[in-house]
């Protein structure tokens, strides 16, 4: 069964179309790779997913749901689960308390059992010393933080966009691991990424984006091959 | 630690409430002063704790005075009932204020602020009926007949409002939702929070507490006029107490609003009409040498010293 269905979904800035007429169905077992050049309109993608934009045109299903109009605080609510491409740790609040903001109103808990709930998230994560300021952690610390900040708000389906990127080899292994992780939580993943193998290893199937539309579509060997895909990505030969 | 901490708070508040029996009049006068400005600065951190700045609180300071001595000159209410009223009527108009203006962010909303402090100035004066124009109202009596005491333990109760809203707002969800949005809104709503609902909540409350205050200040003055009511002095001079004393904390404002009214009651007394200048100067100096205010430099060299 689909967990989120977009039908002809567009975005334009001004005179950009940054989505055009995107059909895209996520399965709720799943993990997706979401891949293309820059600029081919993943975030926005993502952003309008998760409600940050509107959709000029177009409509998005979350378990059969309408969502299109609803603002992004409801679709966290009900489900939708994000990070983001840079960072954005909420300095003021300790490591343990920017994860409790996903589980107090995410999941709408009360701030002691929010508080659990991060503890128990930062252990399958493995972040430890709770209380540290968020100005001093590692970047590989940081995108988990970032991951259990969106755990806490218990997804359905969970965006993971670009948590590879700036990580060394090993910590990339760490984190290819994690992904599997949450998956096997029964959490539909929805993943944007640069580095290949990372697609490679994680992907049921993937969709291939440019210049705000849909190109490809179908499991990696395939679409790796696929002469439109691999146009797009290293341009047509002179 | 926890408590020691309760201890130390009861041992304050007993001797602040027992006040009146070691100090004169002329104390218990500069302590209602201190303890307004100090409801007010900790009101203005409260919203700027969401990263909004309000420099709108004379009017909302205003509108609590003018709806207290009406009601309670026009209608007969016990000053008391009708100084919560005056809240109460400060509250409503910020929601519906808020409901309209807060899709507007930073400097924006503080510039939609400045203005609407004028507009109820601009208003009050020109309903010469009802609120008695340009010339103001004044009270029979003031409040408690003028008794010090009974004067000083109503601001006091003013300030433990205020003290006991920030306290709740920080030991609540309240804080971490203010926090998000205060950091990055793009975030707190990713994160479920509804921002605007918060946004007007804390606009309706803070503007309670400053309509709650400037009841209290025109019953205890015994008048209200536009010019008096919706001066300047009541936005600025607390926002000045909370840079000070240090942002987004309960005990920084606190702090500032103890240090400044003291300066300015003691310069006030060295160099008449020349103490706003050194007042000017003080603030200058600690805005440009301790951004984070003195409870927040303290707090971070203490924990710094602690970690060590």
């Amino acid at each position: 069964m689909a967990v989120l269905k977009t039908e002809n979904l567009t975005r334009h800035f001004g005179g950009l179309v940054a989505l055009n007429g995107v059909n895209i169905e996520f399965r709720e077992d799943e993990i997706l790779g979401i891949i293309g050049p820059n600029g081919a309109g993943k975030t926005t993608f993502i952003n309008v997913i998760a409600g940050i934009y509107l959709p000029t045109r177009g409509k998005i299903f979350f378990n059969g749901e309408d969502v299109s109009d609803q603002p992004a605080h409801k679709r966290c609510r009900l489900g939708i689960g994000r990070t983001f491409q840079l960072v954005r740790p909420l300095p003021g609040l300790s490591l343990l308390e920017n994860i409790m903001v996903g589980a107090l109103f995410g999941k709408g808990l009360g701030k002691e059992e929010a508080r659990k709930k991060a503890e128990e998230l930062c252990e399958f994560l493995g972040l430890s010393d709770f209380t540290r300021d968020v100005t001093r952690m590692t970047a590989l610390e940081i995108k988990k933080m970032e991951i259990a900040h969106a755990l806490a708000t218990q997804p359905k389906l969970l965006f993971l966009d670009e948590v590879m990127a700036g990580l060394n080899g090993d910590e990339t292994m760490e984190m290819i691991d994690l992904v599997k992780k949450i998956h096997s939580r029964g959490i539909a993943i929805g993943i944007v990424e640069h580095v290949m193998r990372v697609i490679r290893e994680l992907t049921h199937r993937v969709v291939v984006l440019e210049w705000g539309e849909l190109i490809a579509e179908g499991p990696y060997e395939e679409v790796s091959n696929d002469p439109r895909v691999i146009t797009a990505y290293l341009g047509e030969e002179a | 630690m926890r408590i020691s901490k309760t201890l130390l708070y009861l041992v304050i508040f007993i001797f602040l409430l027992t006040l009146p029996l070691y100090t004169g009049v002329y104390l218990l006068n500069v302590m209602d002063i201190i303890l307004i400005y100090m409801a007010l600065a900790l009101s203005w951190d409260m919203l700027l704790r969401s990263g909004q700045i309000s420099f709108g609180m004379a009017g909302l300071f205003g509108v609590g005075g003018y709806t207290a001595v009406l009601l309670h000159l026009n209608a007969g209410l016990n000053p008391i009932v009708s100084i919560i009223l005056g809240g109460l009527a400060a509250g409503v108009l910020a929601w519906l204020i808020g409901v309209a203006v807060l899709q507007l962010r930073g400097m924006y909303f503080a510039i939609v602020t400045l203005a609407l402090a004028e507009i109820f100035r601009v208003i009050v004066r020109n309903l010469p009926d009802l609120t008695g124009g340009p010339e103001g109202t004044v009270l029979p009596s003031a409040i408690f007949a003028g008794n010090s005491t009974k004067t000083y333990w109503l601001t006091l109760s003013v300030a433990l409002v205020s003290v006991i809203t920030s306290e709740i707002f920080r030991c609540t969800r309240v804080h971490f939702a203010l926090t998000s949005i205060r950091n990055d809104e793009i975030v707190a709503k990713s994160s479920g929070i509804d921002v605007f609902k918060y946004l007007v909540f804390i606009f309706m409350v803070t503007s309670a507490i400053q309509g709650l205050t400037g009841g209290a200040y025109a019953h205890i003055y015994g008048f209200v006029s536009p010019e008096g009511s919706f001066s300047v002095d009541f936005t600025l001079l607390p926002i000045a107490m909370a840079l000070l004393g240090g942002m987004h904390s309960t005990w920084g404002p606190v702090v500032g609003a103890v240090l400044l009214g003291m300066v300015s009651e003691f310069l006030k007394l060295q160099i008449p009409y020349g103490h706003l200048l050194v007042y000017g100067l003080i603030i200058v100096i600690a805005i440009l040498f301790f951004p984070q205010g003195i409870v927040g430099t303290l707090g971070k060299n203490l924990k710094r010293a602690g970690g060590a």
